[in-house]
């Protein structure tokens, strides 16, 4: 019996928002108003480890309320430990990790009553219709806002009462996503949302994340291993690498203090001059064809630009050019590998 | 959802950039005026797949260079009057132009009276050829 529970337990956090069963502490106790000041998420030199294998290794991460933020990171970067830590399904072997003002570890049904969580394995109960999973939901949940979840299903035009069995990949996911709705959450976790799906079911999935559920003023933080959906609609986007957050920022903030800088040379440039651009202030890299040399650019690449055009050499062109997320993405990526 | 509105989000150009430029050359050439209304930024979020606070950055960067207005309750309205400022831009850029061609010129040491009657004959071939045909 004890394991049938355990198991009702562990798939039933997979399915929906998080309903814990007690109230701990009396509605009086917690409206503290300077929580809704702090940060949507705040983990500081998070460490993770799985045995002697340490899955994430010191992380200092922010999210800032309202905003739309992008995990990118290869399959077993983290992503996943990183969201389970959040939810307290995972205490953290080091550091500290607040949730909406919340300690995830001491105050675990205060984080859970506030955040919504999409996982990626999705295993709803297949057996049962949509009107039931909503009842079974709400039953289990503290506080259970039907309306809101019924305005989504609409949305997303699921069908009545249909099987979740029979319901597409793409629908399951838009029922959990109305399922992790319905405490009204002020934060949503979803661990690789558009994994699987197909263009007009992601498309769908995410028009409606940001046009209607980040419109409302709640924060979303979601992983994907996939780029394209991290530059559609994040406004804020992390880079985790082997435990590691390499980069992370407002996603318009990256685009404009990374750039390339295009230079020309009349004639071939001695590697005196090359060693001159690498010590450049922003410089990182610098890479050399013929009289052609590509300047990677951290900061203010007009700036630098400037200053090469002062060198004592001559210059067939300057030109600064614009990165897009997969370029940043991938030189943070490709950075000290052998 | 206007159609003349369409951002790239491969684009290195930060989105809210292309945002404020659609808007603002939507302006230049007349298809926004003063009155017109915005999208509400859940409108734009929805239809363009983009963060909300990507279009409420563009919308407040427009608000502080005085082209549009937000109000609550109202929505965003134009304010300003761009028309006719594309007219202007196209003109100092053909000047612009001309001083190039002058430059250019004579780093390719042709003197100024040749540039001169060079200009002169192009001047005259335009205008005279065109009436004597029309």
């Amino acid at each position: 019996m004890a394991q049938v529970t355990a198991l009702m337990e562990e798939e039933r956090l997979n399915v929906t928002a998080l309903h814990p069963q007690h109230d701990e502490l009396t509605p009086a106790q917690y409206p503290p108003l300077s929580r809704s000041s702090s940060p949507a998420i705040e983990i500081n030199n998070l460490v993770v480890s799985y045995g002697k294998r340490r899955a994430i290794e010191g992380l200092t991460l922010v999210v800032p309320r309202g905003s739309v933020y992008g995990l990118l990171g290869a399959n077993g970067a983290g992503k996943t430990t990183i969201i389970k830590t959040l939810l307290g399904f995972r205490p953290p072997n080091g550091g500290s990790v607040r949730v909406l003002g919340y300690d995830v570890v001491r105050q675990r049904l205060e984080v859970c009553a506030r955040v919504g969580y999409v996982s990626e394995e999705n295993s709803l109960y297949t057996y049962l219709t949509i009107p039931q999973i909503c009842a079974f939901c709400r039953d289990t949940s503290r506080q259970w806002h039907q309306d809101i979840v019924d305005r989504y299903l609409r949305l997303f035009d699921l069908p009545g009462n249909a099987k979740i069995g029979k319901l597409s990949k793409g629908m399951r996911m838009q029922l959990a996503l109305c399922l992790a709705l319905g405490n009204d959450p002020d934060l949503l976790l979803l661990d690789e949302p558009t994994a699987g799906l197909d263009p007009i079911a992601r498309h769908t999935f995410l028009s409606t994340l940001v046009g209607d559920i980040a419109s409302e003023g709640k924060t979303i933080f979601f992983s994907s291993h996939i780029l394209a959906d991290v530059e559609a609609v994040a406004d804020w986007v992390g880079i985790l690498r082997s435990g590691r957050l390499v980069l992370s920022g407002e996603l318009d903030t990256l685009k404009q203090t990374h750039k390339l800088v295009r230079v020309t040379y009349a004639e071939l440039p001695p590697e005196s001059e090359l060693d001159a651009l690498r010590a450049l202030p922003g410089v990182v890299n610098v890479e050399q064809e013929g009289r052609s040399v590509r300047l990677r650019v951290r900061g203010d690449a007009d700036a630098l630009a400037t200053s090469v055009q002062e060198r004592p050499y001559a210059l067939r062109d300057v030109e600064v050019v614009n990165l897009n997320l997969e370029h940043i993405a991938l030189a943070y990526l490709m950075e000290g590998r052998p | 959802m206007p159609n003349w509105l369409d951002v790239n989000p491969r684009s290195g150009v930060p989105i809210y950039v292309q945002l404020v430029e659609q808007i603002r050359h939507a302006l230049e050439v007349g298809i926004l005026r003063p009155g017109d209304h915005l999208p509400t930024v859940r409108q734009l979020a929805g239809e363009l797949t983009i963060a909300p606070n990507t279009i409420v950055k563009a919308y407040s960067e427009l608000e502080n260079l005085g082209l549009i207005e937000s109000r609550p309750g109202v929505g965003t309205t134009v304010t300003a009057n761009l028309n006719g400022t594309l007219h202007a831009q196209q003109q100092s850029a053909l000047f612009e132009r001309l001083r190039g061609v002058v430059r250019d010129a004579s780093h390719m040491n042709i003197s100024e009276d040749d540039l001169r009657a060079r200009f002169a004959a192009e001047v005259e071939r335009f205008y005279h050829n065109e009436h004597d045909e029309g």
